[in-house]
């Protein structure tokens, strides 16, 4: 422990932009000398694609080798990058705190997107996982605000999916793309990037009014019932996709044009961390949480329950009808058993171990369950033991999640350190 | 964003020929991704015994990539992404369902690598995908097969039909074998066309439904894990004629579970195992003799599949070690293969990637064997 201690002391005065300045080092070694020498020379068909965690299961006699590259190519350079940059990174934070906020921290997160876009470039596989990963942060944090925020048991999430990704799908292929349901394209391609926000936003609008279905009836009950009445929304709306034959049914629908590139999942998870975060800090998330604890006191203390958790409700189901279109354009196919009940469990997985009443914790818990997933594909059956394990453990252990309970505070985060 | 890598001359990696196998090893079908696996597994001890694969006489070491496509449509886009730009496959092998070979066929068309489903029947996977192939018929072949069989062995002309709503094949399947049975019997001749959603375990209202229709004969185009329910229930309501299914019957656990109920009941696949000849005979019983069981079609449609990929890479005559040269060169060489004598019947693939071969009706004898009844020719 003293060791870690120790670390942590060396480590602590490298701000956030020392970091991503570090990460930025790792990522150019990577780019440059990751196949020809450094994976070469220790003995790896190829540059290890998620930290080596695939390789590893696979084939054991590569871990040393692994292992080893994650030293070499990521987590040296950046400690020492971050550490030896450390003299004109905190001058350099100092500089942007005088800075408005908003400008720092777009400043940083472009930062970030251009490390992520060049370390996932390196490989697809590492983009669609990057892709599908910031799509599930969309997800969790939008049912957070319902399962957590609102203290509700909703589980009509996979459902809002659904009604988001087909309306979605349904106005791009009409519009932009050439297939057997709606004929010629209407308009030229080139202009789908350009109208693709609509689509989505249709989709997202489509999603929560299809919410007040579960809304209007089970907002007069609470706790199991809703979560009845919405796990029934769910199958309803799964079983209606599949006896419409218009949209393909069981079939599912295929051929939507590929409008979601990185760029514009990561504007659109950024942007929905930024609502949501505004949203759940604003009076309104106040009243929300005052809801929770205690109905019957916030009602007579002026808080209008009944709208508050209406407007709640249809927010998150908005978020989740963006997902599901950014879901459907990034796989350009989707049919209705995809938004059933193995979603469903997905994403209650993901919200209650990274945890509740918390943005960071939803992404925490998106992130760690979706690279898990992939990195323990190797172990095929005994992957799906592993993972409820460890949420298992989780829920002894943090009953609430990960972290729960916790905002982030953007200006602290990005702060310049002083020596201790 | 592509890279492309400097082949320095101190940087000479080998040249090895991956193949990529996309299976449901978990999920719902998991004895479909068992017997891929070993399918597969059993084509590769053949290689190594020869000492590698042969192209253009250079002897190549081959690897299996294989999988676990969950039975999940994104799960599959992944799987596919992955051994295509991690792994840097040569040709990828399935995956079996149609609602992940779908997907996954777009994403091998997009990256130019070759994909052949054995199992996939729905004329989607192959559509407008030059480098997407299939092993075996199509529905739309399958369908009057069975249409055409019923009526010439039994002389029924009333049918009723019972399928799972939410299933891409079942219902593709119902809706063209409803279509070709009308054709031939004229309208209203499906007395009844009944629906389910996956996961049912209780048919007893649709089959009540059914035995009031007067239906002579039931068709269901449903799995392994179905199939033994519905024969059951139906017969413990009072259903006397026979249940004829189609190629997803074929598993080796459908008889398992259902016992005697199943016996003499009829179905259309791809091959038969049960009095099977030649290089097939060969390959059942070295398949049981290994693991244990008479291997079903999706192991036999899975062997031809990559005995297919085999002949495509040894017609291409040489590689070159830059893959997506290679690729292509694989592409080309399969499609204008012609004859290929495949375990499941001879094979030659059309324009869009599926190959014109015959169908075979299997019995379920007294024993519970898959016996060969006759086959149908297009």
């Amino acid at each position: 422990m003293k060791i870690v201690q120790s670390i942590k002391k060396f480590l602590s005065n490298i701000p956030m932009a020392g970091w991503l300045l570090g990460m930025l080092v790792a990522v150019l070694i990577e780019y440059f000398w990751g196949y020809d020498y450094i994976s070469y020379y220790l003995g790896l068909p190829k540059i290890p694609v998620l930290f080596g965690a695939i390789i590893m299961l696979k084939d054991p006699t590569m871990i040393p080798g692994a292992l080893a590259y994650d030293l070499v190519v990521y987590v040296l350079p950046v400690c020492i990058v971050g550490k030896a940059s450390a003299f004109f990174t905190n001058p350099l934070a100092a500089a942007m705190e005088k800075l408005p906020l908003w400008i720092s921290v777009l400043i940083h997160l472009c930062c970030f997107y251009g490390i992520l876009s060049l370390w996932a470039g390196i490989n697809d596989y590492r983009v669609l996982v990057v892709k599908l990963t910031l799509i599930s942060i969309i997800l969790t944090i939008s049912i957070n605000v319902i399962n957590g925020y609102q203290g509700e048991f909703s589980c009509s999430h996979p459902g809002f999916m659904a009604v988001g990704a087909y309306v979605s799908s349904v106005i791009t292929l009409f519009l932009f793309a050439n297939d057997k349901i709606f004929g010629a394209a209407v308009l030229p391609p080139s202009l789908g990037p350009w109208l693709f926000p609509f689509a989505l936003i249709m989709g997202g609008i489509a999603a929560s009014v299809a919410s007040l279905l579960v809304a209007i009836p089970s907002f007069r009950t609470r706790g199991d019932y809703l979560a009845i009445i919405s796990l029934a929304f769910m199958f309803i709306v799964k079983s209606a996709v599949e006896n419409i034959n218009v949209i393909g049914g069981a079939r599912g629908m295929g051929g939507q044009p590929d409008l979601a590139p990185l760029y514009v999942i990561f504007i659109w998870t950024m942007l929905c961390i930024w609502v949501i975060h505004n949203f759940v800090t604003s009076i309104m998330g106040k009243a929300l949480n005052a809801v929770r604890d205690d109905e019957a006191a916030s009602e007579s203390m002026t808080v209008k329950t009944r709208k508050t958790k209406m407007t709640a409700f249809m927010f998150g189901a908005f978020w989740a009808g963006i997902a599901g279109g950014l879901f459907a354009h990034v796989l350009t196919y989707i049919n209705p058993g995809m938004f059933s009940i193995n979603r469903l469990a997905e994403i209650l997985a993901m919200v209650y171990f990274g945890g509740l009443n918390s943005i960071v914790g939803s992404i925490v818990g998106a992130v760690s369950i979706n690279i898990l997933g992939e990195a323990l594909r190797p172990l095929e059956l005994f992957k799906w033991i592993i993972i409820p394990l460890i949420l298992i453990f989780v829920m002894i252990f943090r009953p609430y999640g990960l972290i729960s309970f916790r905002e982030i505070n953007a200006g602290k985060l990005l702060a310049a350190r002083k020596n201790k | 964003m592509t890279m492309v890598f400097s082949s320095s001359a101190f940087c000479k990696r080998e040249t090895v020929i991956k193949i990529g196998i996309n299976a449901p090893l978990t999920g719902d079908i998991p004895k479909v991704g068992e017997g891929t696996k070993y399918a597969a597994q059993m084509w590769l001890s053949d290689i190594e015994k020869a000492g590698g694969l042969e192209v253009g006489g250079q002897k190549y070491k081959v690897e299996l990539v294989i999988e676990d496509n969950e039975s999940k449509a994104e799960s599959a886009v992944k799987a596919n992404t992955k051994m295509i730009s991690q792994d840097d496959v040569l040709a990828i092998v399935g995956p079996q369902s149609s609602k992940q070979a779908v997907p996954a066929g777009e994403v091998a068309n997009k990256y130019k690598t070759v994909m052949i489903s054995p199992w996939s029947t729905n004329p989607d996977t192959t559509m407008d995908r030059p480098f997407v192939f299939r092993g075996c018929f199509l529905d739309p072949f399958q369908g009057p097969v069975v249409a055409n069989f019923i009526t010439d062995e039994f002389g029924f002309t009333k049918a009723a039909v019972l399928y799972d709503v939410a299933s891409d094949y079942p219902k593709g399947l119902a809706e063209v074998f409803k279509d070709a049975w009308e054709n031939k019997h004229g309208a209203g001749s499906i007395v009844a066309f009944e629906s389910f959603t996956t996961k049912d375990t209780d048919f007893s209202s649709q089959l009540t439904k059914i035995i009031q229709s007067g239906a002579q004969v039931l068709f269901t185009p449903q799995y392994y894990n179905e199939v033994p329910l519905i024969v059951k229930q139906a017969q413990e309501l009072g259903w006397k004629g026979p249940v004829v299914g189609s190629d997803s019957w074929g598993s080796a656990e459908t008889v398992e579970l259902c016992g005697e109920a199943c016996y003499g009941q009829f179905f259309s696949s791809h091959y038969a195992a049960a009095g099977a000849k030649g290089a097939t005979k060969d390959f059942i019983d070295r398949y049981n003799e290994k693991y244990g069981y008479i291997p079903d079609d999706v192991a036999a449609l899975t062997w031809d599949a990559l005995r297919l990929a085999q002949q495509a890479i040894q017609d291409a005559g040489k590689l070159t070690g830059r893959i997506d040269k290679d690729r292509q060169a694989v592409r080309d060489a399969l499609a204008k293969i012609t004859n290929f004598a495949g375990i499941t019947g001879n094979m030659t693939f059309t324009e869009e990637g599926d190959p014109v071969k015959c169908a075979v009706i299997v019995k379920i004898n007294d024993k519970g064997e898959y016996e060969f009844y006759k086959s149908v020719c297009p």
